[in-house]
């Protein structure tokens, strides 16, 4: 499978859009096009292979699902994992004759996605860096009360940065990608050890994304009883996903409704307080 | 005669923002430029005299840095105190900026882990399981869905923030929001575990074997039978910990998993099984 310059400037460009900070704006961009499930339906499309897209997108999006940027610190990059990492995993796959449905197909993409990715922070220092160039010029136009051309410098200059830090080098891994893959095929055999832990890696990186996650909403050891009841619904009475987010919503339902009776509660509690001491 | 901001100029506002928050994005000032461009159409409507829109517009090149869906309440609520301040009224450069500086930090925590941490994930999560097997019907449903929530909710928080100031913001921290925030936490969870052990799949491939070469213990059939999935769930509470209680960085982590997994492939503990 050999990537097209057409097919190549094609990703180059929705990896301009979708990165943190993208040329999409952050709603369209990176929290759309920029999350691998997405990403891979847009590569799967230019590239000719919705299914496998979409799989191999499927395998990176649980690593990558919960990627929070609290500070504008980075540890992994969207552009990278979604338009480098998808095409060049889709590329290894039909090399290695692998299936993307199978295990090892989605380990296999998991650990491409996540190595990219991880170098990909790169890109995101590179972009956020150039930007400072186009701010300085920013400053100068407030300075001279030119303010009609912030949007020059807020909106317009800034795709010079993604040009430098999201296309070229999209392009360029994208053309270079059979080449790597073929290079990574000779070295390195599939029963070698060095394959075996690529895999293997692949299928423990989703634990990092799932953690990063229940980082975020796990104050006390009770919040994790809600992540075990969702994991014993799919794992233990086999249920899917959708049915498991309605599951969850009635439980959602009913937390609220409680809060909702304690909190007029106290509020109640407290008037009559008031009350009391005006009665004193 | 008292200046009114137009619907257009505020709809004007709102949308250089929903698209230019974060489009110059750099590590000194983050949003400060987006935040000019949001205020600029609404500088322009309201002052005519050149000294009095670079006052204006000079409160904005303050720092600004927040998570930027939720984020666009504070953007509401300086278009109303500008529109008080083109007024005559008591609302000075300290007051904007006061304000600003002060709901950065928690509108930032709440958007990071309510929109991010919770919203994002379970519509993933969703998304993930219509596309199973390869079907773009997920990745469609996402798109739609989670642009019509970003774009009418980031609209509805601008609005609220104009008409009611800092009142919108106590319904964020209030006790109802804070029964919302929690509940769609608790939601966010259970989802996030289901996801976790739909697409998460960490197995092993020790056994024992007896003199007849046939296996007498296959671990992961005896790990399964006490709990389904206690590999998976095993590692992600590793990675938790050393995440969250010992405060490594998710790169460190992801390296320790490289170094693990290339044990665990030495000594037989794992085997992705690939022959050609």
């Amino acid at each position: 499978m050999e990537i097209s310059w057409l097919q190549a400037i094609l990703l180059g460009l929705f990896a301009s859009l979708s990165s943190m900070p993208g040329m999409g704006g952050s709603s369209i961009g990176n929290y759309t096009l920029g999350r691998p499930l997405i990403g891979g339906l847009v590569c799967g499309l230019v590239l000719g292979d919705m299914t496998t897209g979409i799989l191999v997108g499927c395998a990176m999006q649980t690593v990558y699902i919960a990627l929070v940027t609290p500070g504008g610190t980075v540890s992994a990059d969207v552009r990278a994992v979604s338009y480098i990492g998808i095409p060049l995993a889709m590329v290894a796959l039909k090399s290695y004759g692998l299936d993307a449905t199978t295990e090892q197909g989605a380990a296999l993409a998991t650990s491409f996605g996540a190595m990219v990715g991880t170098l990909g922070t790169v890109l995101f220092y590179g972009t956020a860096t150039i930007n400072l160039v186009w701010q300085h010029m920013g400053w100068k136009v407030v300075e001279k009360r030119d303010y009609h051309k912030l949007y020059l410098v807020n909106m317009g200059l800034p795709w010079i940065s993604h040009l430098i830090c999201s296309f070229i080098p999209t392009v360029i891994m994208c053309k270079l990608g059979e080449n790597v893959v073929n290079v990574i095929k000779t070295t390195l055999p599939m029963d070698g050890l060095a394959m075996k832990t690529l895999f293997t890696v692949g299928s423990l990186l989703p634990c990092v994304g799932i953690a990063i996650l229940l980082k975020q909403i796990v104050k006390s050891v009770a919040d994790f009883v809600p992540f075990f009841f969702g994991f014993v619904l799919a794992a233990s009475i086999g249920i899917n996903l959708v049915s498991a987010t309605v599951v969850a919503g009635l439980f959602a339902v009913i937390n609220y409704r409680i809060k909702m009776v304690a909190a007029k509660r106290v509020e109640a509690g407290g008037s009559d307080y008031e009350e009391e001491e005006e009665e004193i | 005669m008292e200046k009114k901001l137009s619907k257009k100029a505020l709809s004007k506002s709102f949308h250089n923002w929903y698209y230019g928050h974060l489009t110059c994005f750099s590590q000194e000032h983050m949003q400060t430029f987006g935040y000019l461009c949001a205020m600029l159409p609404l500088v322009e409507e309201l002052y005519n005299d050149e000294d009095e829109k670079a006052k204006a517009m000079n409160t904005y090149t303050a720092f600004f840095n927040t998570e930027p869906q939720l984020g666009t309440v504070v953007v509401g609520i300086t278009a109303g105190l500008e529109e008080a301040r083109a007024n005559g009224e008591e609302v000075d450069e300290e007051t904007i900026n006061g304000l600003r500086a002060g709901l950065m930090g928690p509108v930032a925590g709440i958007g990071d882990s309510l929109v991010v941490g919770t919203v994002i994930p379970i519509l993933l999560g969703i998304a993930m399981g219509m596309s199973t097997g390869g079907s773009p019907l997920g990745a469609i449903f996402y798109i739609i869905v989670w642009n019509l929530f970003a774009y009418f909710g980031m609209k509805f928080m601008y609005f609220k923030g104009y008409q009611l100031g800092g009142k919108a913001v106590d319904f964020l921290i209030g006790a109802q929001g804070e029964a919302l925030r929690e509940s769609v936490t608790m939601l966010g969870g259970i989802v996030i575990g289901a996801v976790s052990a739909t697409w998460v799949s960490v197995k092993t491939s020790l056994q024992l074997v007896n003199d007849a070469g046939e296996p007498y213990l296959v671990l992961q059939d005896k790990l399964n039978e006490v709990f389904p999935g206690l590999l998976t769930a095993i590692f992600i509470i590793v990675c938790w910990f050393l995440m969250a209680k010992k405060r490594i960085s998710p790169i460190k982590v992801m390296l320790l998993l490289v170094v693990v997994a290339f044990v665990g492939a030495l000594v037989g503990f794992f085997d992705p099984g690939l022959a050609y």
